[in-house]
């Protein structure tokens, strides 16, 4: 949800007001919602505890304790082959040959065993969907004859709605502690928006309870007379917090399930606008509208996003699907006061969203038609990739990304920028990946050049470097600065000093630190998802590309 | 150490000066003036606060009749200063005379006839002549006015750090153990009972110090004494040594030269209007060969940071020649050398003595962007502060 992280960007604290309200879904119309601030809504109070907590009908064979073998990529040393590792977590069957469980439960694994309660036998399975930006993932048995014979008698789960605050839901799964399936019990503490750790930069709808969720209860059902009304996922240390559990809602797991019926996952769509609410009586004076609590005032759309080019800084939004937006942030649904991104949240690519926008002192209506986020994609945790890179005589390049920047701890100033503006200052225009020297393999040819770490790359050889393809072709290309075809002559962005190797050196040092370091292979470079945005991305300019070296002399 | 009583120190000097006063020998107790300041650290996060008032306490030279010679850090944001008599206690407010954060001098004077704060004191002699070996005093004075000297070893000469981050000069490292005293900030180091500098720093665990060195005292000085208070020139240049030999062969130069590259060139430098261009391999300055390090063979004091040239050797004003080699040619440029004035710069790297310009407009707070502002988020300001200011900090003229 890109609204909200611009929010926290800003510091504007809409965001923060959200704490007790409870929300309305739309998908799951029979769950009434309790109004816990304003006296004016009808109170409808809950089932007896003793409801809330019956989970009688639930056939324990259809929670599953999910184990995984893991392979961790190395961005620090990215030939190699990374690190093994393995995990369980918890899943549960929801319909024929479907199990739902966290997409962190399953990510980077590369063998994968489902278990139940009744039976010794781990059964092999793989992956049928994953969505990273929500934490959800389907698995399915790989043998369609093993579930027929283990699964097919065991009834799954049914998905129900949203629980109301202060009610009682039942955590089941394989946490840590022991073996065998483990069941706790709290109450529903919070609905809200919250980031997903997962990808670490998706928020989305949060339900936090009290119940002990711990490592191994990932993915696993939290119930509630006899239905699912979450998947638990993440939480606190004890340091930190008490008792504070999260799992994912109704509504986001619908979503997931309904976006995967095509048999792909299209990830989450996205307005990419920040916005800004309008409280103040004098900015609301000064845009020409009432003082009546409506509106929010368009700060920045993100030109790749969904309303790039279409929504106006000083935009005033007056209402979303119908919706009044108040000036808090906050839309109506059915009662409820809710988030106004709740209303795209529901939403998938390719639909539309309708706006009331105030402009020019006019009101007009305008549709945006919702697409994914891309650039923000750079600060995302990357899951089930190979890392990128391009090795040259010792000098390792890498497009930068969270994981590039975690695992090389890159702190230079320029880096830190292009890092933390990519998406706001569209820095993708002219560098749709922004490539790094991450590090040097000390050999005779390099070893003054280990100081130039970290930083971002201009041009290689007279070729500008927009894409880690560009690293790979200048070196292995016929590239060279005017009159410089003895060197490779490598330009730093902000650094006068080039870094300059030897041809006839370069080479023979390249296969010998290949040797020396035992480098498996010295490039892996994939199309990035970037250049989806097309026009947004400036195109290749060789002229400009063999004039820069000079401007730098 | 010598440690001697108040009284009979007295009593000998009051002697001797009956006699014949050219011929004392100089003592703390004949030669040390107390600086007492109070200190009020400008707010730049409220920029109409001041902060909690602090005392200060150290030692001057007296190197005139009624001036005192003393480092800018110990009167930095000085609310107040006075004058104390090393042993009777007798004081007078102060004013400063000139004042050089940079190279961290400060001159006092009182600010109101008192005869008695400088009884019995005499101006000191200055030397230049300390070098890498040789035996100097660090001088204090006790409690009860008692002097106290402790012989010091000088380690080495070389370029180091002042007060300021950002400047570095010429310094003496000593070696010796020193014990704090109730003035002990900026001691006067002494050669045969002539000044030769003013202690920086101690680390008491190394048993290490830094010394301001005569040198660019005696620069300070004449430039306070002409009238107008110019400071101290610098080049204004950003450089990567030269040992890579790849980056040799690039740049055209032989392996046995030196030189060093320049990869930055300040706006509006001496090096920026005399000339000097981004990728220019400087080969000399003002006949000094430069190593492919930055140093220089320094007639007096060996090895040193080519920076000493045109901070230690020239004053504002001055020309240097430089050599360079520029795309492969050779190629000699006279730079005229200049200052930049904090203020000179669009955020200003230091601001002392006042707060930032501020507005406040129906509760908004507008001030200038400068490094103390950015620096108010502690040590790790450059993670802590807010990002796109630093990086503007960093990047004057950002965003476009």
């Amino acid at each position: 949800m890109k609204i909200q992280r611009s929010l926290h960007r800003w510091a504007i604290p809409v965001v923060t007001i959200f704490s007790l309200s409870l929300v309305a879904q739309q998908t799951a119309p029979a769950q009434q919602v309790v109004a816990t601030e304003a006296p004016e809504v009808e109170l409808v109070m809950p089932p007896p505890e003793s409801v809330q907590a019956d989970i009688s009908e639930i056939d324990l064979d259809a929670i599953v304790r999910v184990e995984v073998d893991t392979k961790q990529p190395n961005y620090r040393v990215p030939w190699n082959v990374g690190g093994m590792g393995s995990g369980n977590g918890t899943g549960f069957l929801i319909g024929k040959n479907r199990f739902l469980t966290n997409a962190h439960v399953v990510s980077n694994g590369r063998l994968i065993y489902i278990k139940k309660v009744s039976d010794p036998r781990p059964y092999k399975a793989k992956v049928v969907n994953i969505a990273h930006d929500c934490d959800l993932a389907l698995l399915e048995l790989e043998s369609e004859e093993d579930y027929e014979n283990s699964f097919e008698n065991v009834e799954p789960l049914y998905i129900g709605g949203i629980p109301k605050l202060n009610t009682t839901v039942i955590a089941v799964g394989y946490p840590i502690g022991g073996e065998r399936i483990s069941v706790t019990r709290g109450v529903v503490s919070r609905v809200d928006f919250r980031t997903y750790s997962h990808s670490g930069v998706d928020n989305h709808l949060t339900i936090q309870v009290d119940a002990a969720i711990n490592p191994g209860n990932s993915g696993g059902p939290v119930l509630q007379s006899n239905q699912v009304v979450g998947v638990a996922f993440q939480g606190y240390s004890g340091s930190v917090a008490q008792n504070t559990g999260y799992m994912i809602p109704v509504p986001v797991v619908e979503r997931f399930l309904k976006d995967v019926e095509d048999g792909e996952y299209d990830f989450y769509v996205d307005i990419a606008t920040s916005t800004l609410g309008i409280l103040n009586p004098a900015q609301r004076q000064a845009l020409g509208l009432p003082n009546n609590s409506v509106g929010v005032m368009v700060c920045e759309p993100d030109a790749a996003g969904s309303a790039g080019g279409i929504l106006k800084p000083k935009d005033v939004l007056l209402s979303i699907d119908g919706h009044t937006i108040f000036s808090d942030g906050f839309i109506d649904i059915d009662g409820e006061r809710v988030d106004m991104n709740e209303v795209i949240e529901r939403k998938f690519a390719g639909d539309t969203v309708s706006l009331e926008v105030w402009r020019n002192q006019q009101q007009i209506d305008i549709e945006v038609e919702l697409k994914r986020f891309i650039p923000y994609t750079i600060q995302a945790n990357q899951y089930n990739k190979q890392p990128q890179f391009v090795l040259f005589a010792g000098l390792q390049f890498q497009p930068v990304d969270r994981s590039v920047m975690t695992s090389h701890s890159i702190s230079d100033l320029q880096t830190r920028y292009y890092y933390t503006y990519f998406s706001s200052d569209e820095i993708y225009r002219e560098k749709p990946q922004v490539i790094v020297l991450t590090a040097v393999l000390p050999d005779s040819v390099n070893t003054h050049l280990r100081s130039y770490v970290h930083k971002v790359v201009e041009s290689i050889n007279g070729k500008k470097i927009r894409l880690l393809q560009d690293v790979y072709d200048a070196f292995y290309k016929p590239n060279s600065e005017p009159g410089r075809d003895d060197f490779h002559v490598i330009r730093l962005v902000g650094e006068g000093r080039p870094l300059v190797l030897k041809r006839d050196e370069a080479a023979v040092a390249h296969d010998r630190i290949k040797a020396k370091y035992n480098v498996g292979f010295t490039s892996h470079i994939e199309e990035p998802e970037i250049l989806e945005l097309g026009d947004l991305i400036k195109q290749t300019d060789e002229e400009p590309a063999a004039e820069e070296p000079e401007k730098n002399q | 150490m010598r440690f001697k009583s108040a009284i009979s120190a007295t009593a000998l000097w009051c002697a001797l000066f009956l006699v014949n006063p050219v011929s004392a020998e100089p003592t703390p107790e004949t030669s040390i003036i107390r600086v007492n300041a109070t200190l009020q650290e400008y707010s730049f996060i409220k920029p109409w606060e001041k902060g909690a008032p602090s005392p200060r306490r150290g030692l001057g030279a007296l190197i005139s009749e009624n001036q005192v010679l003393t480092t800018a850090e110990m009167v930095v944001n000085a609310t107040y200063i006075e004058l104390e008599h090393p042993s009777s206690g007798a004081k007078v407010p102060a004013k400063i005379v000139a004042r050089d954060y940079e190279a961290n001098l400060a001159l006092l004077e009182p600010a109101i006839k008192n005869a008695r704060v400088f009884e019995d004191v005499v101006p000191m002699e200055r030397t230049n002549a300390v070098k890498a070996g040789d035996k100097v005093e660090v001088w204090q004075i006790e409690d009860n006015g008692d002097g106290v000297t402790t012989e010091v070893e000088v380690l080495r000469v070389n370029v180091g750090r002042y007060f300021l981050s950002s400047s570095n000069f010429l310094v003496y490292q000593i070696k010796g153990s020193l014990q704090a005293r109730v003035n002990s900030f900026t001691l006067p180091v002494i050669q045969d009972g002539k000044l030769a500098g003013m202690l920086l720093s101690y680390n008491s665990k190394e048993q290490t110090a830094n010394i301001l060195p005569m040198p660019i005292i005696e620069a300070f000085l004449a430039d306070v004494k002409d009238g107008e208070y110019q400071g101290f020139p610098s080049l204004g240049i950003g450089f990567a040594q030269t040992l890579d030999e790849a980056l040799r062969e690039f740049a055209g130069i032989s392996e046995s030269d030196g030189g060093i590259f320049i990869r930055k060139i300040a706006k509006d430098s001496s090096a920026d209007r005399g000339g000097l261009k981004k990728g220019d391999i400087i080969m000399t300055i003002d006949g000094n060969a430069i190593d492919s390090r930055g140093n220089y063979e320094d007639p007096v004091y060996g090895k040193l940071s080519f920076s000493h040239i045109v901070r230690g050797n020239a004053k504002v004003g001055d020309s240097v020649k430089i050599d360079v080699i520029r795309e492969g040619e050779p190629k000699s440029l006279d730079i005229a050398l200049v200052r930049k004035e904090p203020t000179d710069y669009l955020i200003d790297p230091y601001m002392f003595d006042r707060g930032p310009r501020f507005l406040i407009l129906g509760g908004l707070i507008f001030q200038e962007l400068t490094r103390p502002y950015l620096e108010s988020w502690g040590d790790s300001w450059t993670t802590r502060a807010p990002f796109k200011l630093v990086y503007a900090a960093a990047n004057p003229g950002f965003p476009q």
